[in-house]
């Protein structure tokens, strides 16, 4: 087990580094641009302010764009480099102000292919300066909640990693369809000039997202994994297949989706309810409520139904399942099933979270996969385990260290506790002889 | 009675039409011995790789109620016969059939359904679930029958009952073996598998072993039995088989092949003539 750890760590993080290396790619492609929200904190709510105007100015730049309804603006710069953005004090509306007058001019640094963001504060300041235990308990909240998003998506990963032993780099690119399917299906924007709709209710939206999920998760076995497997491809082909199949459909949402960000309709803006130090939108509590509804059924179906056993004895001993009279392959169907759908669900959350484009899900590849690591390798729980642990560190330790290290603090942690714990957190060490 | 196959000094080493001139007779034998018997297996060829066959053509029956025994050397194909008649292996000619049903190529999901059960050589049980739940995994086909079968099985070993919650991968090899027996009893087979079941005891749970697999078949159940304990073996059996490269070599009563000369020459060794 040591060794398989290991073995998959290794060839893991160096496909790793090829598929970041070719992601890369696909972002400069898109070009710089500077944009930004005008917003007015009023009595609490934020009041987009629209008509302000807002110039750029830079190398072979010189542009002045207009806020919108929803007090958005954009100014495309079309390459990196450090440009000034000011607003003009005189176009906003009566009775709206920058929170610091002085401040109507900033410098910004915008490296290649990136979207910057910049905000101009109106209004009176609202903000508490807040002690680091308000900050940190903040922070708790927020990292639970990545955690739980993590842990749907992650145990989906472990499960298929456990029946079939394959490393399926293309799940995070099923977290993503989760997100942007939902979306489609929700504003009834379709892609590839599909006849659009008015949209629907979002739940369901998320209820036909799923269902689709299902389907998608059925055609990865049916069509993909189960031939390959009868076929005895060897792990490490499968895995490569894999990477091939995730490159394949991110470039293919890029396609269909765009490059661009965009949010649910249903919950853009919402406002924060507070809890003691703690701030999050309804939604934000409504997501961890479902998560963690959503984890206990499946570890209570592991743990307890028929199907759930068969799943952990497939995971334990293929072939003596077999011999046992359990349908394996049935039994990895449903795996890949629900595994889709946990990924999708994941997905539509981490939507409502932080928006959703085109990569979402393959930017918490790694963290699931360190998760899954974490926890132990085909253990289930490991992964619920391993997930809440990288969700909460990634976030948490944002109050101590820079917010772009974040990930690579969640590798530190996975580095240390494999140290400690070759079999991850959850996993057991592998009987000697 | 002893039946032989191959020359006279040595089971033979398949090749041309030689071997096929010889098997003639055995054939014969076979066929009317194995008229109807529970489960037969007539001229099975298998392999793991295609291209390279581990099993050239082997026959072999068991009726209703009775012990049978394989024994053999090393990478003889013991293991690979009942992995071949399990629908573990792909057979690739050749026929397997129960109760005069045509099961070749069936997969072992199947089969436990009519009526098999095979306990494998090694990684026999699931270490991660609990006794109880390995015993469960038996009867995944058929949880009505839980109760009665888990009654069943903790009566016949006492010591899975009272561990019934302890993880199967945290037990010794004996313990193990009887999940593993447990597990294939569960869903009441008329025909079980058994390969090796001693490797690896103490000689006291050989005996242990030895004595259950008479005491289960008693209660009906057909038995067929790989053992390296060929001696012990052959005295509990009711008939048994000598495989060699990938062929029944001899086949005859326990008694007879425990005292045929050559059989003790070639696979029971000296030790046995004492
Ligand atoms: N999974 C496998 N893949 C490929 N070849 C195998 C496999 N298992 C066994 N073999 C080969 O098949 C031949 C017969 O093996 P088998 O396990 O049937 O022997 P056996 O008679 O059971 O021996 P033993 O008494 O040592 O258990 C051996 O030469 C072995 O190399
Ligand atoms: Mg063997």
């Amino acid at each position: 087990m040591r060794r398989r750890v290991a073995v998959a760590l290794a060839t893991m993080m160096s496909a790793l580094v090829c598929v970041l290396g070719l992601g890369a790619g696909v972002a400069h492609a898109e070009g710089e641009s500077i944009f930004g929200f005008l917003r007015n904190a009023k009595g609490g709510d934020l009041v987009p302010v629209e008509g302000a105007k807002i110039t750029v100015k830079g190398p072979g730049v010189n542009e002045t764009a207009t806020t919108d309804d929803t007090g958005r603006w954009t100014v495309e710069v079309g390459k990196p480099g450090t440009y000034t953005v000011t607003i003009d004090q005189k176009s906003l509306p009566k009775g709206v102000t920058l929170r610091n007058p002085d401040a109507d001019s900033l410098k910004v640094p915008v490296v290649e292919s990136q979207d910057k963001p910049v905000l101009f504060a109106l209004g009176k300041s609202t903000r508490v300066i807040q002690s680091k235990w308000a900050q940190a308990a903040q922070l708790s909240a927020e990292g639970l909640r990545f955690g739980l998003i993590i842990a749907l998506a992650a145990v989906g990963l472990s499960l298929i990693f456990g029946t079939t032993g394959l490393t399926n780099f293309s799940h995070g690119e099923l977290v993503t369809l989760g997100a942007i399917i939902a979306w489609w299906v929700s504003t009834g924007n379709l892609p590839l000039s599909l006849p659009g709709y008015g949209g629907v209710n979002f739940l369901v939206a998320a209820a036909i997202t799923l269902a689709i999920m299902g389907l998608i998760g059925w055609a990865n076995d049916a069509r993909l994994w189960g031939p390959l497997r009868r076929r005895g491809t060897g792990l490490i082909a499968a895995m490569i297949v894999s990477i091939g199949l995730s490159l394949l459909l991110r470039y293919l949402l890029l396609y269909l989706f765009s490059g661009s960000s965009r949010a649910y309709p249903a919950y853009r803006g919402q406002k924060g309810v507070d809890i003691g130090p703690i701030t999050l939108s309804p939604a934000d509590y409504i997501s961890m409520a479902i998560a963690i509804v959503v984890l206990m059924a499946v570890a209570y179906a592991l743990l307890r139904t028929r199907l759930g056993k068969a799943t952990r004895a497939v995971s334990d001993n293929p072939a003596l399942a077999s011999a046992s009279g359990i349908d394996v392959d049935g039994v990895i169907r449903t795996v890949w099933i629900a595994g889709s759908m946990l990924a999708g669900l994941a997905g539509i959350l981490l939507g409502i979270a932080q928006g959703i484009n085109f990569q979402i899900g393959f930017q918490i590849l790694l963290l699931m996969f360190a998760a899954v690591t974490l926890g132990g390798l085909g253990t289930a729980f490991g992964a619920l385990v391993g997930s809440i642990v990288v969700g909460m560190f990634v976030t948490v330790s944002t109050l101590v260290i820079p917010a772009e290290l974040k990930n690579v603090g969640a590798l530190g942690i996975l580095i240390i506790i494999l140290l400690v714990r070759p079999q991850g957190i959850l996993g057991r060490a592998e009987r000697v002889g | 009675m002893t039946t032989q196959q191959g020359s006279d000094d040595r089971p033979r080493t398949d090749s041309g039409t030689e071997a096929g001139a010889d098997s003639g007779t055995d054939r014969g034998v076979h066929e009317r011995a194995a008229g109807n018997a529970l489960l037969r297996a007539d001229e099975v060829i298998a392999g793991y790789v295609p291209g390279v066959n581990i099993l050239n053509g082997c026959d072999f029956y068991v009726d209703d109620g009775e012990l049978v025994g394989i024994i053999g050397p090393n990478g003889a194909g013991k293991s690979t016969l009942l992995k071949a008649i399990f629908g573990l292996i792909k057979v690739s000619s050749g026929t397997i059939t129960l109760r005069g049903e045509d099961i070749t190529g069936q997969k072992a999901n199947q089969l436990v359904t009519k009526g098999v059960g095979f306990v494998p050589q090694t990684n026999n049980v699931f270490p991660s679930l609990t006794i109880e739940e390995n015993l469960q995994m038996g009867v995944f086909q058929a949880p009505k029958k839980f109760k009665q079968s888990f009654e069943f099985v903790t009566g016949l070993f006492p010591a899975l009952g009272d561990r019934r919650a302890q993880r199967a991968g945290s037990l010794s090899g004996g313990e193990r073996q009887m999940v593993a027996m447990g597990r294939a009893l569960m869903m009441e087979p008329s025909v079980l598998l058994l390969d090796e079941p001693s490797a690896g005891l103490s000689p006291a749970l050989q005996d242990e072993v030895f004595v259950r697999t008479r005491q289960i078949n008693r209660a009906g159940v057909s038995v067929i039995m790989v053992e390296q304990n060929a001696r012990r073996c052959l005295q509990i059996c009711d008939r048994g088989y000598v495989l060699d490269q990938g062929r029944n070599a001899y086949t005859a009563s326990g008694k007879d092949l425990s005292n045929d000369p050559k059989v003790i020459e070639l696979y029971l060794g000296t030790l046995a003539k004492a």
